[in-house]
């Protein structure tokens, strides 16, 4: 069963107020909670995780005097779980190797970037077959108006045309879709 | 150890803590080490032999209402930045109040005062140690505030070191009125701030190793 915001924070005051059982039951619920919190953010394994999760009861214990009763129970705990396995992190990065890390951001950034090239490929698919074609050469593919113009075998002013207009469509549907 | 363990160890020290733990904690660490100073003060400088007469002018109470405003401005700051989800940080535009309207009464010291003066009055008697004196006292403030936070949760610790530093900075300008004689605003604003911007800076220097929980 999952506890929530409201049982959470009921366990939380009475426990500042000294029940001792209800502290207890308190840390008990965080358990399965902090674990998926780690579980998600950090790649470790499932020892680093136990740690983690162990840190982190011991500071809600000792710094729990820092929990203001009138507010958001959750939004203390998990600011507390981030910044342990912030500090955790950089606690350990001084022993691992600096590639490590590299390859990390590496893989993740080509995620994003690909990711990104899906969504430009998805978007230009609704356009008319000209417009798509000379925003892709104009605007990703860095070639100059002229050069596209060349390239198409079509006036300049048709190229500019096009995008224009693409773009101006996108805009359109961007600014409908955000609404 | 097993996780299981651990929550019956922890469970086992329950003590109750009170509404506004936070305003508490920081309070009394700030008054244990501004003890410290004023017992510094007492037995180091002396206490000015005026002080009854003083008490009773306007430039003693300007000076002090400059330097408590500010710490009870930091000190609010730096409650703030004592828990983990502090957020944005409120308050801290007020600090610009008491330094503006004590900005303003230097303006008009200065319009009554003949030029001539002007630079025995910016610079007193005693410029040279204020600053380094008022820092001096901060760290005993200091060292108070950080057994404050010793129970407490700072994540943004340059930030909170910043503010306990300003806090102690602020309060310790406020103890070392006792002793200092000077009364001119526009010394108070540029010395005195001075030696709590060295205590500010001091705490932003060291928050980020000293407040690591």
């Amino acid at each position: 069963m999952k506890a929530n915001e409201d049982e959470l924070r009921q366990l939380m005051i009475s426990g500042l107020d000294g029940n001792a059982a209800d502290h207890a039951a308190l840390l008990r619920h965080l358990v399965p909670l902090l674990r998926g919190f780690y579980r998600r953010r950090a790649n470790g394994s499932e020892d680093d995780i136990e740690d983690l999760v162990q840190e982190t009861l011991i500071a809600v214990h000792t710094r729990r005097a820092s929990y203001d009763r009138d507010r958001l129970f959750t939004a203390w705990l998990f600011a507390v779980a981030r910044y342990k396995m912030i500090d955790h992190l950089r606690r350990n990065r001084r022993l691992q190797p600096i590639e490590g890390l590299e390859e990390i951001l590496i893989v993740e950034g080509f995620e994003d970037a690909s990711g990104a090239r899906l969504d430009v490929d998805d978007l230009l698919e609704t356009l008319p077959v000209k417009q798509a074609r000379m925003i892709r050469a104009t605007r990703i593919e860095g070639m100059s108006v002229a050069e596209a113009a060349t390239a198409d075998g079509i006036g300049e002013s048709d190229v500019k045309i096009s995008v224009h207009r693409g773009l101006k469509t996108l805009m359109a549907r961007f600014q409908g879709g955000g609404r | 150890m097993n996780t299981e363990d651990l929550i019956t160890k922890l469970s086992a020290d329950v003590p109750k803590v009170r509404r506004h733990a936070v305003g508490w904690r920081l309070a009394i660490g700030l008054l244990l080490g501004a003890l410290v100073a004023s017992a510094a003060v007492v037995s180091m400088l002396g206490i000015r032999p005026d002080l009854h007469v003083a008490m009773r002018g306007f430039a003693f109470w300007i000076k002090w209402t400059y330097t408590i405003s500010l710490s009870a401005v930091a000190l609010a700051v730096t409650a703030q930045l004592a828990r983990p989800d502090s957020g944005s940080v409120r308050w801290v535009w007020l600090l610009a109040v008491p330094v503006t309207l004590l900005a303003g009464a230097g303006v008009i010291e200065l319009v009554r005062t003949p030029p001539a003066k002007w630079l025995a009055m910016w610079l007193g008697h005693s410029w040279m140690v204020c600053p380094w004196i008022v820092l001096g006292l901060a760290m005993p403030i200091f060292i108070g505030l950080l057994w404050s936070f010793r129970r407490l949760a700072p994540t943004r610790l340059r930030a909170a070191g910043a503010a306990a530093g300003l806090s102690a900075g602020a309060f310790a300008a406020t103890v070392y009125c006792v002793h200092c004689p000077e009364v001119s605003a526009i010394f108070v604003l540029t010395w005195y701030s001075l030696g709590i911007l060295l205590a500010a800076s001091l705490g932003a220097l060291l928050g980020p190793r000293l407040l690591r929980w």
